[in-house]
């Protein structure tokens, strides 16, 4: 549990909390890049941390994430005209460039200057492996940019995906490093689903399925390495990553593509499940390109024309209280993505945590709110959150068979970072 | 009209979560099992718990030796001889905290007596960042055996942050 002023700090990301400070240091994923195909695009509105802001690209392709509403009488600019290098208000014709600052005021003579007077909040927005990425942070704290091992593959290597997701980001956060629950939820789904299927450690994961977990605290977050029993006495281990604040990442499948996620508050009571798969060595295969478009894996389908999931709360997310009960699925709904996300929003919006009562396999659960908590009493002292060093962000999960007696985060040392070229440590 | 899901998962909703309490206090044993963790047991034992006790044993090693009895396996932070197997036997959780680098060896009597009795473990290991690997394997190698749970924490303050967690 936590203490309702604990749980109020970690959920509350607006502009001026504590929360909202970590998350802003760093650079977060704010949209695809495929949200702004060509230049001149229709601009998207983008809401991130609470705040309303909207993303544009000019008539140069120089991306911009400013403000959503017109400094003059308020009205939102995704109705503007994109034009000549800049987004001009429909309602008085005011213009701004992409970094926000108002070129033209015409009910004003040009010669009073008035227009250089007027300029919209405006953040970076820089493309990496497909996704536009912000930072919202002081301009003289911004860090290099993101190092995400996902993000600096050629393109062909990886795929990224986004959904809706209608709960604060720390429950949908949590659920990616709630290893405890893969054994139950997403049992149905190990041995069908064409992301996840066929591969050795499945049988590990489903012979045995009271892993021991050990929670590790690394640099830029934790470990979680759960341990189940191999052959020979050898320990098959499934080590996950999460890096403050919100990153996580799964221990790879057989020679599967490699995915993770970033949980990114939209406001308190909504948050952006990024997603993200690839590989080191080679293309993404037609096969498996397929099959994460159509939703399988981690991603899932949509509402057409949105980024909110076909399986949402509005139809009880298609659950099928027949399958529950054959065992198809685990809950009656399908899709790993949904499973996980029909859950956490059955929580409420920012779930009660004085209410729960965890036991100690939610360890890793517990040493994540600790860290977080840690990171924001260090922060208020000047300190740097984990998660931003470029060491923090290259790292890997692992799945790795071992003897009995190796620490894992010792002997699976290498395996736990980027080694260039070289694809992850896999079973 | 609005789906079951999408009017009971609503902010509105939340608020009628009943109040009654959903769960009795756990008993949890907290053991150090060497000098320095004793320290951090004995200041945590000063602060107020609901069914959380606080005991050592440092002073002890793998086996009872010749004349020493396995149910004496355990001191009270005063220095008075506990019965082990009684202490465990009344836990709903044995957390063993032990300092990196140190031997942790009186793990495997207490993990023997909560394996006897079915009782949930958890291993904690303090300062993991500061001590060679070499260190923290030892300790881990005494631990893994008998910790259903282990985790590795470079703040001491996470042993209080983990029982406030579980609402001991
Ligand atoms: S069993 Fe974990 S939330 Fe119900
Ligand atoms: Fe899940």
């Amino acid at each position: 549990m936590l203490r309702k002023e604990q749980n109020d700090l970690l959920t509350q990301t607006g502009p001026g909390t504590p929360m909202g400070k970590m998350f802003r240091l760093s650079w977060q994923p704010a949209l695809l890049a495929s949200e702004l195909p060509e230049n001149e695009c229709p601009p998207v509105r983008v809401k991130l941390m609470s705040e309303r802001l909207l993303a544009w690209r000019d008539t140069q392709g120089n991306y911009a994430l400013t403000d959503e509403f017109c400094a003059h009488r308020g009205v939102s600019l995704w109705f503007g005209r994109n034009e000549e290098n800049g987004l001009r208000c429909p309602y008085h014709g005011w213009k701004y460039d992409h970094t926000g600052q108002c070129i033209e005021v015409p009910s004003e003579p040009t010669e009073s200057g008035f227009c250089k007077k007027i300029k919209l909040k405006s953040y970076p927005l820089v493309e990496r492996g497909g996704v536009l990425w912000t930072y919202m942070g002081p301009p003289e704290m911004q860090p290099p940019l993101p190092e995400w091992e996902f993000a600096v593959v050629p393109a062909d290597r990886s795929f990224t995906s986004k959904r809706l997701q209608e709960s604060n980001w720390l429950q949908a956060m949590e659920g990616g490093i709630d290893s405890s629950h893969v054994s139950f939820l997403h049992s149905g789904e190990l041995n069908k689903d064409p992301l996840f299927k066929g591969s050795k450690g499945n049988q590990y994961n489903m012979g045995d399925m009271k892993p021991v977990f050990e929670v590790v605290e690394s640099p830029g977050g934790l470990y979680i390495g759960a341990r189940r029993n191999a052959e020979h006495g050898h320990y098959y281990w499934r080590v996950t990553q999460y890096v403050l604040p919100a990153f996580t990442m799964i221990p790879p499948r057989a020679d599967h593509p490699v995915h993770g996620h970033f949980w990114v508050p939209i406001d308190d009571e909504n948050c952006w499940a990024w997603s993200f798969d690839y590989k080191v060595t080679r293309p993404l295969s037609e096969h498996e390109l397929t099959a994460m478009h159509e939703g399988k894996g981690i991603h899932n389908e949509y509402v057409p024309g949105t980024f909110r999931p076909r399986q949402n709360k509005d139809n009880d997310y298609l659950i099928d209280r027949a399958a529950q009960k054959r065992g198809d699925t685990f809950s009656g709904v399908y899709g790993i993505a949904m499973q996980d996300a029909s859950l956490q929003e059955s929580m409420g919006p920012v779930v009660d945590r004085t209410k729960e009562n965890l036991v100690s396999t939610d360890n890793g659960i517990i040493m994540a709110r600790h860290r977080l908590l840690r990171a924001l009493k260090a922060m208020e002292k000047g300190e740097i959150p984990p998660g931003i060093a470029r060491e923090h962000q290259q790292c890997r999960s692992a799945a790795v068979v071992l003897p009995p007696d190796q620490p894992f985060k010792e002997a699976a040392k290498e395996a736990l970072v980027v080694q260039a070229g070289k694809e992850h440590a896999t079973v | 009209m609005q789906s079951e899901s999408a009017r009971m998962s609503s902010a509105a909703e939340a608020r009628y979560r009943i109040d009654a309490p959903n769960s009795q206090p756990r008993a949890v044993k907290v053991i150090a099992l060497d000098a320095p963790s004793e320290r951090v047991v004995k200041m945590l034992a000063e602060r107020k718990w609901s069914r959380a006790t606080f005991f050592t044993a440092s002073a002890f090693g793998d086996a009872p030796k010749a004349g020493e009895s396995f149910a004496g396996w355990l001191s009270d932070l005063a220095g008075r001889t506990k019965n082990l197997v009684e202490e465990v036997d009344a836990a709903d959780l044995v957390v063993m905290v032990a300092a990196a680098g140190e031997s942790a060896q009186a793990a495997s009597i207490i993990g023997e007596a909560c394996s006897l009795k079915r009782v949930m473990t958890t291993g904690l290991i303090l300062g993991g960042a500061d001590k060679s690997d070499e260190a923290l394997s030892k300790t881990l190698s005494h631990l893994r055996p008998w910790a259903l749970m282990l985790v590795v924490a470079s703040a001491e303050e996470y042993v209080e942050d983990m029982l406030r967690a579980l609402r001991a």
